[in-house]
């Protein structure tokens, strides 16, 4: 029906706008040129250019002449759609068109910046494109967007700063949420932290505060223990599925149990510079308090008191929840350096970063002397930019093939935050610092350098190819180990610094999330963070509609930066999902029933499920099958176009035919 | 309704960037939101850059479509040439008296033909290009301004007349007023920026004075397609440079300056306009002299790097002093720390002085909030709620509450939304 109040393609009246965008692309093409050409074709009505066509201006000059001209069609050539196709869908409405009889050419990544060194050619690609676009915008109709209800409901995955921050801010806005956490506490890597820069409070009060918070609030489900292991559905209607594990003990012997549990693991939470009992609480004043079992390295011995089982069954259970959006605050986890790097994880002296705030939080008080392993520290080393700012060529990639070629941007101030700390307590320690660049950037965090620099440290400068080494010290020597390098403060002096300790100021890597990547897929940088559509555009938003990040998943952030990007995703949420309803753009597979004749080739394909399936219909007195499009499971992806044999589906917005308009059109003769 | 008594759920003081994510986060909720800009246009400093670090877009491609969602928003109302004179609290919300100042041009009626501005005999520098154009006394503000509506500069006008007859809307107005406007709402949302560290401070580098000296925001006026020249010439005598340095930290970490602390943003710029002098003038050689070079953030260091690849020569050295050779070309003291901590003294045709970032206003007095020793919002939880100030019910965002950049400008903007949007909704449901 829609198709009866097209105008035939002689008829069209199409507005034709070429965008300089900046510069980005009138530098290598020829815009008024493009524009020329096109007041040409016999449909164009008219064809302008501007500096930005996306300004408020820009769009206000497609408003007018749709309304003034009668346009009935719009083309404008500008950067990637991606960037602006939305922008522009919008001016077109307000101009009093449908949405969709508007077509978008993308002159910028796909022209101007991979010709930048051949103008000539990129000009003539321009009207040739543009021409394509014209020849589709012809043949455009109308269609509606799909409306559909959200689930006002979001799920956050992931109990660190960043997931607390963003559940409590969405749940403010009146919206429910379930946050899961792996682990059987909540909290993540800030509860390994003690004091934090810029406050200089303790982390864990902090936290919990925060916790307390979340703990309380009505809107908030948490389950810990707990992962998503299916997902299925769209924006506003994902099916999720969690599976849960229990804790193992209950809450009335889960103390005994705690206190009757002899067998000692490694402690993550101090990064193993201590053990623990396999029942365990990460932390004194954890949340929940109820201790659990570790299940990873649980031996599977009963534990019994009083002839009664205080350890039972890891039982699993899974759950299914709809859900309108997800947060994605997975976290970080600190570089492990390969052993032997520095001569971490051989020599006895060299410790990470995030090891030794531990290490000094584990302190029972200020007992007069520092001492690492029974031994007085007078001398200490710290070295930055340990697994971070690798250079290609110079540095070995990581197991997995990626060179750690980023900042980690936390650990310049939190070494020197740690370091001051250090000082304060114990005055008399020398501290050698080795680093490329000081990046305390930002406002409080500089003070932290100069303070630094106050205390007595001595700065020694290595250029990043030239790290500096680490190695036992001859026997009998005054300290353990020697550090040696080239300091570029003092001309490239070659140095060698005894020392008791190595503090390896070690980066951040993102948490091991490819199950979730690909469940969602959702992609990961070259840096193997989670990325974001536009750093600028949509910073916290993934590709996949509803999806978004909080946190450290993303890039590594301090405390301040993960609490707002959180709470940044909370916006996106909520502004998804505070109507209740969302729109998806129509772009779906549409069957013509007059064609079909239920082959099911279609089904084969379909790569989602419930998108496309045979039901049964009644035509002309016959029971027959036919396909029928569920447009919310549809991703649009033409794989049941290619499929059918009768060629009864297309993909609305981009039919065949529009492609076969396109198609003849850029090939058509074309003289400048 | 009066017109001059308005109501709204939020009211968002600054229309820079992170003024516009503020208000955009909250309307997108459905919230009634105010926006009130000091300027005859929104954009704030962003619309005035070149291309924006890391992914070179052009500031325009990424700030325009914001300016036109915030205009064309039906939950937004744009108060632009208007300052917020004082704020009183009013139970769990405050009333906001705003002063509209005249733009001589009938807002209701302009329809930003720009007839008037061709018809105007007056020349004055252009302050959007930062006064190095020209532009006239009576002109629509920049081509891309939100609203496109014109304004009328009283002081340079010389009541000619031209402008109003040329008018075809009879929308010029010699005689407007100020006005003033009572604002109500339940949540304000302070986003008042930042302006660059001053160029005159430093008597080392010449207290402004010399020829060929500039700093990083006039060099993004110089290569923004919308710049006054569209290329990069030196201002002293209009050659093109082939020679340009950048001294880092001019206006940073500098206590003769009072300014201790890291602006975050210079390295960045520094480095991006090095690459784009390098695209514009592939003959020239461009040196970055720095203390420490910061390139923290996501996809920076790569940034860095690349820069590196393309030929651009990083000197670690704090310059120590600039002066002027007999041709105006700019003489940079310096101790090249990497090459035996030789002190030598080298002439470039251009510098730019990468100056840093102070807060464009300060707060405290008319929003009774708490700011730190520079003038920045200071948050009494930094770091789990950085955008709260002391006051119930006031944010603040971006810049005003330290030297930030654009990425982290945004998502900090739309934090600020997220907590308003709670705070709101609490006081709602009485809570």
């Amino acid at each position: 029906m829609t198709e009866k109040t097209n105008p035939k393609p002689e008829e069209t009246k199409i507005g034709v706008y070429v965008c300089y965008c900046g510069g980005n692309i009138s530098d290598v093409v020829d815009v008024e040129k493009v524009a020329e050409k096109m007041r040409e074709h016999p449909n164009v009505t008219i064809a302008r250019t501007d500096m930005s066509m996306c300004s408020d201006a820009g769009q206000s000059i497609v408003e007018n002449d749709i309304k003034e001209l009668g346009l009935t069609r719009v083309v404008i050539g500008a950067c990637a759609p991606s960037l602006h196709e939305h922008t522009f869908r919008g001016t077109v409405a307000r101009g009093g068109l449908n949405p969709y009889y508007f077509h978008h050419v993308g002159l910028r990544e796909q022209d101007s910046w991979v010709h930048s060194n051949n103008p000539g050619g990129a000009t003539e690609k321009a009207v040739r494109l543009m021409y394509a676009g014209i020849a589709k915008a012809n043949l455009l109709k109308p269609l509606d967007m799909i409306k559909l209800k959200a689930e006002r409901h979001a799920l956050v995955i992931g109990g660190g700063v960043a997931g607390l921050r963003a559940a409590y801010d969405i749940a403010g806005r009146g919206i429910n949420v379930t946050l899961i956490e792996k682990t059987p506490f909540l909290g993540g890597r800030m509860a390994q932290l003690e004091t934090v820069f810029p406050t200089g409070n303790n982390a864990r009060e902090d936290l919990h505060s925060l916790i307390n918070e979340v703990r309380t609030h009505p809107l908030i489900t948490i389950h810990t223990l707990s992962e998503l292991v299916n997902i299925r559905g769209y924006i506003g209607n994902y099916d999720v599925q969690i599976r849960s594990q229990s804790r193992g003990v209950s809450g009335d012997n889960a103390e005994a149990a705690l206190a009757a549990c002899t067998q000692e693991v490694p402690d993550d939470f101090n990064y193993g510079l201590t053990k623990r009992k396999v029942v365990y609480r990460a932390y004194e004043g954890c949340f929940p308090s109820t201790p659990a079992v570790d299940w990873e390295h649980y031996d599977g011995k009963p534990i019994e008191i009083d002839g009664q089982k205080v350890i039972f069954e890891n039982k699993k259970k899974t759950f299914d929840l709809r859900i309108g959006a997800i947060v994605i605050a997975t976290g970080f986890q600190p570089y492990e350096p390969p052993r032997g790097d520095y001569g971490y994880d051989e020599l006895p002296e060299v410790v990470t970063l995030p090891q030794f705030i531990r290490y000094m939080g584990l302190r029972d008080g200020n007992v007069g002397e520092l001492t690492w392993k029974g031994h007085p520290v007078r001398d200490i080393a710290a070295i930055h930019c340990v697994g971070s700012r690798h250079l290609a060529g110079v540095h070995e990639p990581q197991p997995d093939g990626i060179l750690n070629n980023y900042c980690s941007r936390v650990c310049c101030t939190a070494t020197l935050h740690q370091v001051n700390e250090l000082l304060d307590e114990y005055p008399n320690i020398n501290v050698y610092d080795f680093y490329e660049d000081i990046r305390t950037y930002g406002l409080e965090h500089e003070s932290y350098y100069t303070e630094a620099s106050k205390n007595m440290v001595r700065f020694l400068r290595f250029h990043g190819d030239q790290r500096p080494e680490v190695a036992a010290a001859p026997e009998g020597d005054t300290h353990p180990v020697l550090v040696k390098g080239k300091d570029y403060l003092t001309n490239g002096l070659e140095i060698e610094v005894p020392v008791d300790l190595v503090i390896l100021a070690v980066g951040m890597v993102p948490r091991p999330v490819d199950d979730l990547v690909d469940m969602m897929k959702i992609p990961k940088g070259d840096d193997r963070f989670l990325l974001e559509v536009h750093p600028k555009l949509r910073p916290v938003e993934t590709p996949v509609p509803g999806i978004v990040l909080a946190g450290t998943a993303q890039s590594p952030m301090n405390i301040q930066e993960s609490c707002n990007a959180a709470s940044a995703a909370a916006a996106k949420v909520s502004v998804l999902l505070a109507s209740g309803q969302v729109e998806l753009d129509p772009f779906v597979a549409k069957v013509d029933l007059d064609k079909c004749t239920g082959t099911g080739d279609c089904i084969e394909v379909c790569e989602y499920e419930d998108a496309i399936v045979l039901e049964t219909m009644t035509v002309e007195g016959n029971e027959v099958q036919r396909a029928v499009v569920t447009p919310a499971n549809c991703s649009g992806c033409g794989n049941c176009v290619s499929a059918c044999p009768h060629h009864a589906i297309d993909v609305q917005g981009w039919e065949v035919a529009h492609y076969e308009a396109m198609v003849d059109a850029i090939t058509m003769e074309v003289e400048l | 309704m009066d017109e001059n008594k308005l109501k709204a759920d939020a009211l968002v003081v600054g229309g820079g960037i992170a003024g516009m994510q503020s208000a955009l986060d909250l309307a997108d909720q459905g919230y009634q939101v105010i926006l009130v800009e000091k300027e005859p246009s929104i954009g704030g400093k962003m619309i005035m850059l070149s291309k924006v670090f890391p992914t070179l877009d052009c500031a325009s491609c990424i700030t325009t479509p914001k300016m036109s969602a915030v205009a064309n928003n039906k939950n937004i109302r744009i108060l632009s040439y208007s300052e917020i004179q004082s704020v009183q609290k009013n139970g769990s919300g405050f009333i906001a008296n705003v002063l509209k100042k005249p733009r001589f041009v009938v807002e209701e009626t302009c329809t930003g033909c720009r007839l008037c501005e061709y018809a105007c005999p007056v020349d004055i520098p252009n302050p959007f290009d930062l006064n190095i154009g020209a532009i006239r006394a009576v002109r629509v503000p920049f081509s891309t301004a939100v609203p496109q509506i014109a304004v009328l500069d009283m002081d340079n006008c010389i009541l000619c007349g031209k402008c109003a007859r040329a008018c075809p809307v009879d929308s010029i107005d010699f005689l407007q007023t100020e006005k003033e406007v009572e604002i109500e709402v339940d949540t304000l949302i302070i986003a008042t920026g930042f302006e660059t560290t001053p160029i005159d401070a430093k008597k080392e580098y010449g207290n402004g004075k010399l020829h060929n000296v500039i700093d990083g925001l006039i060099m993004e006026r110089l290569l923004a397609p919308t710049g006054p020249y569209a290329r990069v010439i030196r201002p002293g005598d209009g050659k093109e440079p082939e020679s340009i340095a950048y001294v880092q930290c001019a206006g940073s970490r500098d206590e003769t300056l009072g300014v201790p602390y890291c602006s975050r943003i210079c390295c960045m710029y520094a480095i991006k306009q090095a690459m784009l002098i390098a695209g514009s003038l592939p003959m020239a050689d461009i040196t970055i002299y720095y203390m420490d070079i910061r390139t923290f953030g996501k996809g920076y260091e790569q940034f860095y790097q690349n820069a590196q690849a393309m030929g651009i020569e990083f000197v670690k050295g704090k310059v120590a002093k600039i002066s002027e050779d007999e041709n105006q070309n700019p003489v940079v003291r310096v101790e090249l720390i990497d090459e035996n901590s030789q002190i030598i003294e080298r002439t470039h045709d251009m510098i730019v002085l990468s100056v840093g970032m102070s807060p464009k206003y300060n707060p405290s007095q008319v929003y009774g909030v708490n700011v730190d020793e520079f003038g920045f919002v200071k948050s009494p939880t930094p770091n789990l709620s950085s955008t709260k100030t002391n006051q119930p019910g006031i944010f603040a965002t971006g810049a005003s509450t330290g030297p930030m950049d654009i990425v982290d400008s945004i998502n900090s903007a739309s934090a600020a939304a997220s907590s308003a949007a709670s705070y709101l909704e609490s006081v709602r449901n009485g809570k």
